[in-house]
């Protein structure tokens, strides 16, 4: 529950979101969690993934509506919002897809739905717009862009301007970034603080949501900090830092959720030596043993995705070695990967993970046909009785092997994904964030699958930005941050804050890297 | 072949029965239209009428679109199909002509056929240019060779007294008292069943067609697939194409396009008959029944040959709104 | 969800991808592409009227233009549907029902005009039969939820039906005072028809390429969720394209009859080629999406094309595959290009 703020002066809040509950398929987003942003103030909102914090935004923007709570906005309540009345209340939204049209101009992108028109005539008044958007541009950002540039030839920073612009046309009262500076440098981020630093002294209310602390730390007048689909505390940014914060967002009461492993380590079985990819990651080396579990972390542009993908042949690196089992190895493709035993689980479960509309058995034994194949056709006794052998083992909970994976619970579909590659017999997995949307118990028996995974001998890389389980399931951790590798933690010497600390670059020994 | 449950909910027999229909709006088709022929006219419901509709429409257009139906399932599309048809109609004839044996001509049109197809893969699985542009372009590319190799569009004819005995067989012969085009068009079905469903090819190819890139990220090369898929399907509509020639001795440029659009129709109305909406042998098998019986029906009852146009537009237009509106609502 | 068909365009881009930088190096081979079209384009022009006499005299543009006017037509009613439909075969995206329509249009004005009532109802008829074409497109797929290419394929059926009924499979001729002028020569000797094609395009231009609503079209056939995003409804601008390129089928209708005064069978054969040419017309944008002026220039460039053959003897059966292979190189060219980008 949220400190209560002295005096509290309804009348000077922008927007107050009450006691939120908000259930998806039987699982709680948010748990009571509330929002208030005073007006014309700077608003901080941070958590984990999967601690609300997109839920309560969706809310707010009147894409879903709460099942408890109150949402007020300046002073008057809302019953059933919807994104067309959010956006006449004067509350735009900064998001991470840039919906912008690819093959438009700036101007065009800028007035799409209010387009100018000569007067008198039907038709589009195409200078006026070119003039309007280069005032702005100039005034606010110092930007200047070709008239004639179309959407695609812009860099991402500049296709953020133009989305700002847009919003900042509607002479908005409240604007929400979400994530707006993982793609950035350093230089077009400090064009975008200056920007919200004026618009706040214009009156505009901005709410922030960000992952790098540093950068709360330097913008927000407070920051409310979601954890478990709870608001844990409301503070002015006088009275904390993003080390204080960093503790609120992870601290978490639920003991013995890992099941204790002890794994006896073998021999190597994947080498990364000064593997760079240009633009990405740079100079990664590691070694994973069989029977270990390796956890990797790092914010969006860390380079962490990409090194997975890499892993797996979806990319391929500019230089470096990468040696299985003692072998080198090249991999252009996944099917490369895969006859080289390697696994993904990816983190996009129903759009790579699994096939929704095919069924747990076809899933199953989508990467191991071969083993069921005789003289080219399948052999669909010996498909049962893999999938039963498997469902049993995962304890994945269906109508039947032949329910179409869609009909399974987010962690069920998780196990199936998984059991795809126990059935291939494969040595070295990679897990893509393993337990996002997954409910708390099919999470436990996925840890209790990594451990015995280990204990059979495969080596194991968990990609995830749930630190606590990061540091429940696997044995050490390696940080990167913006492309490089900053430090490497013995997960049991080490604490959830520490490692978030370090992914953000809020420690103190990171203030130049990047 | 069991009826679906339906998602449209059903309370009281009346609601069952409508949503009974809908959900299996193919076969309730399919019985209806049978049945309204059957009162409509006496001739309909004989043995040799309902052969004439095998042989005559049903059989041809049921291998086509059979070929058709591969491409689907691997999530595309075959606009070509009628070239692959005509080149191999023209290998066939044009050897037969030339005094080569039939079994040798025979195999230069499956040849051509699968060359057809061959060219569709490279574009589609070599370059990944997509299946709709890519057999567009070989169909028009197709439609220039035929006219160059036939001076123009030509059709190139054997006279009555050089149809070798081999050949007349594949054409008008019979076996067992079947035609012979209608045996091969059910070893056809068989073999096709048999593939996308119990192969090991069959399996890979469903999957390309509902989620490619998990089949991707399962490490399986799903270009060779879809390379396969489409020889496939020139390799089939190539068999079509020597029974054609063989039952009318002749080659005629350009008249396999003749079936594009009713295999595309009897494919897609087929996927109404899965549950799921996948491509399936059965369910094309029983559009082009559909549409065959249509045509023929609407021939004898009298009515004016053009309305049999209309009423096939019809039928697919209201089978597939029945389908999609049916699916939008079960998954909304 | 069932078979998902690509239609893809010849020029595609994914949009909204998070922190996609497209590389100056796509933008100039995108450039290069189109560079390469125009130089195509013009240098075709330059063989032929180097090697046929009378290919660039008034009179003979003036015949290709006319001789181009009913399928440029039909290409530009397509062009429309191809803008609001995308690649996103969901949406939008062809209407395989045009050259039906054009024909039983055709059909309903001959028809008319011969039953005696006057040029004007006649064109009313026409148009309105071509209209209420693209209203039930519109129907079926926006309302229905089926997709386009199987929606205009059911309603291509019915209408090319439609159309042997009324005709019997035969010519239906027709002579009235609007036929008449339409076949007749304009000013410069130049036929009546290539002026009519220069109108609608200019017309279709002005609307689709410097109106708002054009400017919605080509968001909703882009970047849907964007323009929904934007507040724009979705649903009825696509619907919208659908009547309109019916409108166009009328229209190609009532020419059409003009050309061959009467109305008569084998409209079927002009889809395909108009699918083609349509489909083309992107790689004379700058931007490489579908235009108006785009479309007219494709469908020039096939008439030039024919024509230069005519006028050289050669026989017009290469121009089907010279098509093919055009969208073959373009095709390849952009795909090549994106995975070399990606």
């Amino acid at each position: 529950m949220s400190a209560a703020s002295p005096a509290a002066d309804r009348r000077g809040d922008a927007i107050h979101l009450e006691r939120i509950v908000k259930r998806f398929d039987g699982a709680q987003a948010l748990s009571g969690a509330s929002l208030r942003v005073r007006r014309g103030t700077v608003h901080g909102l941070v958590g984990q993934n999967g601690a609300g914090k997109s839920t309560l935004i969706k809310l707010l923007a009147g894409l879903h509506q709460p099942d408890e709570g109150r949402i007020e906005i300046d002073g008057q309540t809302y019953d059933r919002l919807t994104p067309h009345r959010v956006e006449e209340l004067g509350i735009h939204f900064i998001h991470q897809d840039r919906l912008l049209v690819p093959t438009f101009t700036v101007g065009e992108a800028l007035f799409l739905g209010r387009e100018p028109r000569i007067a008198g005539t039907p038709f589009l008044d195409r200078r006026l717009m070119q003039r309007r958007a280069g005032e702005i541009l100039d005034d606010y950002f110092g930007v200047r862009l070709p008239n004639s540039a179309l959407i695609s030839e812009l860099s991402t920073a500049e296709k953020q301007i133009v989305q700002i612009t847009r919003a900042l046309l509607d002479q908005p009262k409240v604007l929400v970034f979400d994530e707006p500076t993982a793609a950035l440098v350093r230089r077009e981020a400090d064009i975008l603080f200056r920007l919200i630093r004026r618009l706040r002294a214009e009156g505009v209310t901005i709410i922030y949501i960000s992952h790098y602390l540093n950068e709360i730390e330097e913008l927000c007048d407070h920051v409310t900090v979601l954890r478990n689909g709870e608001d844990v505390a409301t503070l002015p940014l006088s009275e904390t830092s993003a080390t204080a914060i960093a503790r609120l967002m992870v601290a978490r009461d639920i003991a013995d959720m890992f099941p204790k492993r002890s794994v006896a380590l073998g021999k190597d079985i994947l080498t990364l030596d000064h593997l760079s990819s240009r633009g990405k990651y740079q100079d990664v080396s590691f070694t994973l043993r069989r029977g270990e579990a390796l956890g990797l972390t790092g914010l969006l542009g860390s380079g962490a995705k990409e090194l997975i993908r890499t892993l797996f042949g979806l990319e391929t690196a500019t230089s470096g070695q990468i040696e299985i089992d003692g072998k080198p190895v090249r991999s252009v493709s996944p099917a490369q990967s895969v006859d080289r035993h390697v696994a993904l689980v990816p983190e996009d479960r129903r759009g790579n993970g699994v096939a929704l509309d095919l069924s747990v058995t076809e899933n199953i034994t989508l990467s191991s046909l071969k083993r069921f194949t005789r003289l080219g056709f399948l052999d669909f006794g010996g498909e049962r009785r893999e999938a039963d052998d498997l469902i049993r083992r995962l304890e994945v909970k269906t109508a039947g092997r032949d329910a179409l994976v869609r009909t399974l619970s987010g962690g069920n579909q998780q196990k199936v994904a998984i059991g795809k590659w126990l059935s291939r017999h494969s040595e070295v997995y990679l897990l893509d964030e393993p337990t996002v949307g997954v409910d708390i118990g099919s999470k436990v028996e996925i840890y209790t699958l990594i451990g015995d995974l280990a204990a059979r001998g495969a080596g194991i890389i968990v990609l995830s930005s749930d630190l606590p389980e990061l540091i429940g399931i696997t044995d050490r951790i390696i940080v990167l941050f913006r492309g490089h590798v900053v430090r490497e933690f013995v997960s049991s010497e080490t604490s959830p804050d520490e490692v978030l600390a370090t992914s953000t670059g809020s420690s103190e020994t990171l203030r130049h890297v990047g | 072949m069991t009826l679906q449950t339906s998602p449209i909910e059903a309370s009281g027999l009346p609601r069952a029965i409508i949503g009974a229909i809908v959900n299996n709006a193919l076969v309730v088709a399919l019985i209806a239209v049978f049945a309204v022929f059957s009162f409509a006219t006496p001739t309909f419901l004989t043995i040799a009428n309902l052969q004439s509709i095998l042989v005559n429409n049903f059989t041809l257009l049921a291998i086509v679109a059979i070929a058709m139906t591969f491409a689907v399932s691997v999530g595309g599309i075959d606009l070509s199909v009628g070239t692959a048809v005509d080149f191999a109609s023209f290998a066939f004839v044009s050897l037969v002509l030339a005094g080569q044996p039939v079994a040798i001509a025979a195999l230069a049109g499956l040849g051509a056929g699968a060359a057809v197809g061959a060219f569709n893969a490279i574009l589609i699985s070599g370059i990944g240019i997509s299946p709709f542009l890519g057999t567009l372009g070989t169909l028009f590319i197709g439609r220039s060779i035929q006219q160059l190799l036939t001076n123009g569009g030509n059709p190139v004819y054997l006279p009555p007294s050089g149809v070798p005995e081999a050949f007349r067989f594949l054409g008008r012969g019979a076996i067992a008292g079947i035609p012979v085009p209608l045996v091969i068009a059910a070893i056809i079905i068989v073999a096709a069943t048999v593939i996308l469903t119990r192969a090991r090819f069959g399996r890979v190819a469903l999957a390309i067609g509902i989620q490619p890139s998990v089949v991707r990220y399962s490490g399986i090369t799903a270009r060779a697939h879809v390379a396969v898929a489409f020889i496939l399907v020139g390799l089939i509509a190539a068999v079509a194409g020597l029974i054609l020639s063989a039952t009318v001795t002749v080659y005629i440029p350009s008249s396999g396009n003749a079936f594009l659009l009713n295999a595309i129709g009897a494919t897609f109305i087929g996927t109404t008959l899965s549950r799921l909406g996948r491509p399936n042998v059965a369910g094309t098998v029983l559009g082009v029944l559909l549409l065959s019986i249509v045509a023929n029906g609407l021939l004898l009852t009298g009515l004016n040959f053009y309305w049999q146009q209309v009423g096939t537009g019809l039928l697919i237009f209201a089978v597939l709104a029945l389908s999609f509106i049916n699916r939008r609502k079960a998954t909304a | 969800m069932s078979v998902d068909i690509q239609l893809a365009p010849v020029i595609h881009f994914e949009p909204g991808k998070i922190g996609d930088d497209t590389t100056r190096s796509g933008n100039l081979a995108a450039a290069a592409l189109r560079a390469g079209s125009l130089i195509a384009f013009v240098a075709i022009l330059l063989v032929f009227s180097a090697t046929a006499p009378y290919f660039l005299s008034v009179g003979n543009i003036g015949n290709v233009l006319g001789q181009s006017a009913i399928s440029g037509v039909l290409a530009i009613g397509l062009t429309v549907v191809l803008i609001a439909g995308g690649s996103n075969v969901v949406t939008g995206g062809i209407d395989l029902s045009l050259a039906a329509n054009m024909g039983l249009s055709a059909a309903v004005y001959a028809t008319v005009a011969q039953l005696g009532y006057g040029d004007a109802t006649a064109v009313a008829a026409a148009l309105l039969t071509g209209g209420l074409v693209g209203v039930v497109n519109a129907f079926a797929v926006v309302g229905a939820g089926i997709v386009p290419l199987l929606a205009t394929l059911a309603v291509m059926n019915i209408v090319a039906g439609l159309e042997l009924v009324l005709t019997q499979n035969t010519v239906i001729p027709a002579s009235t005072p609007l036929l008449t002028a339409l076949s007749s020569s304009g000013p410069l000797g130049i036929p009546a028809l290539a002026y009519v094609l220069l109108a609608f395009t200019l017309i279709a231009a002005a609307i689709v390429q410097y109106t708002p609503t054009g400017l919605r079209l080509y968001a909703v056939g882009e970047f849907p969720d964007a323009a929904r995003a934007a507040g724009l409804p979705v649903r009825r601008l696509l619907a919208g394209a659908f009547v309109a390129s019916g409108l166009c089928g009328g229209f190609a209708g009532i020419l059409s009859v003009s050309n061959l005064s009467g109305s008569t069978t084998g409209s079927g054969e002009m889809l395909l080629p108009v699918v083609v040419t349509a489909l083309l017309g992107s790689v004379f944008s700058r931007r490489l999406v579908p235009t108006i002026i785009g479309t007219l220039l494709s469908t020039l460039f096939v008439g030039f094309l024919v024509n230069g053959f005519q006028l050289l003897n050669i026989s017009s059966v290469l121009v089907s595959g010279v098509q093919g292979l055009l969208i073959l190189l373009v095709v390849s060219a952009t795909t090549l290009l994106r995975r070399q980008e990606a």
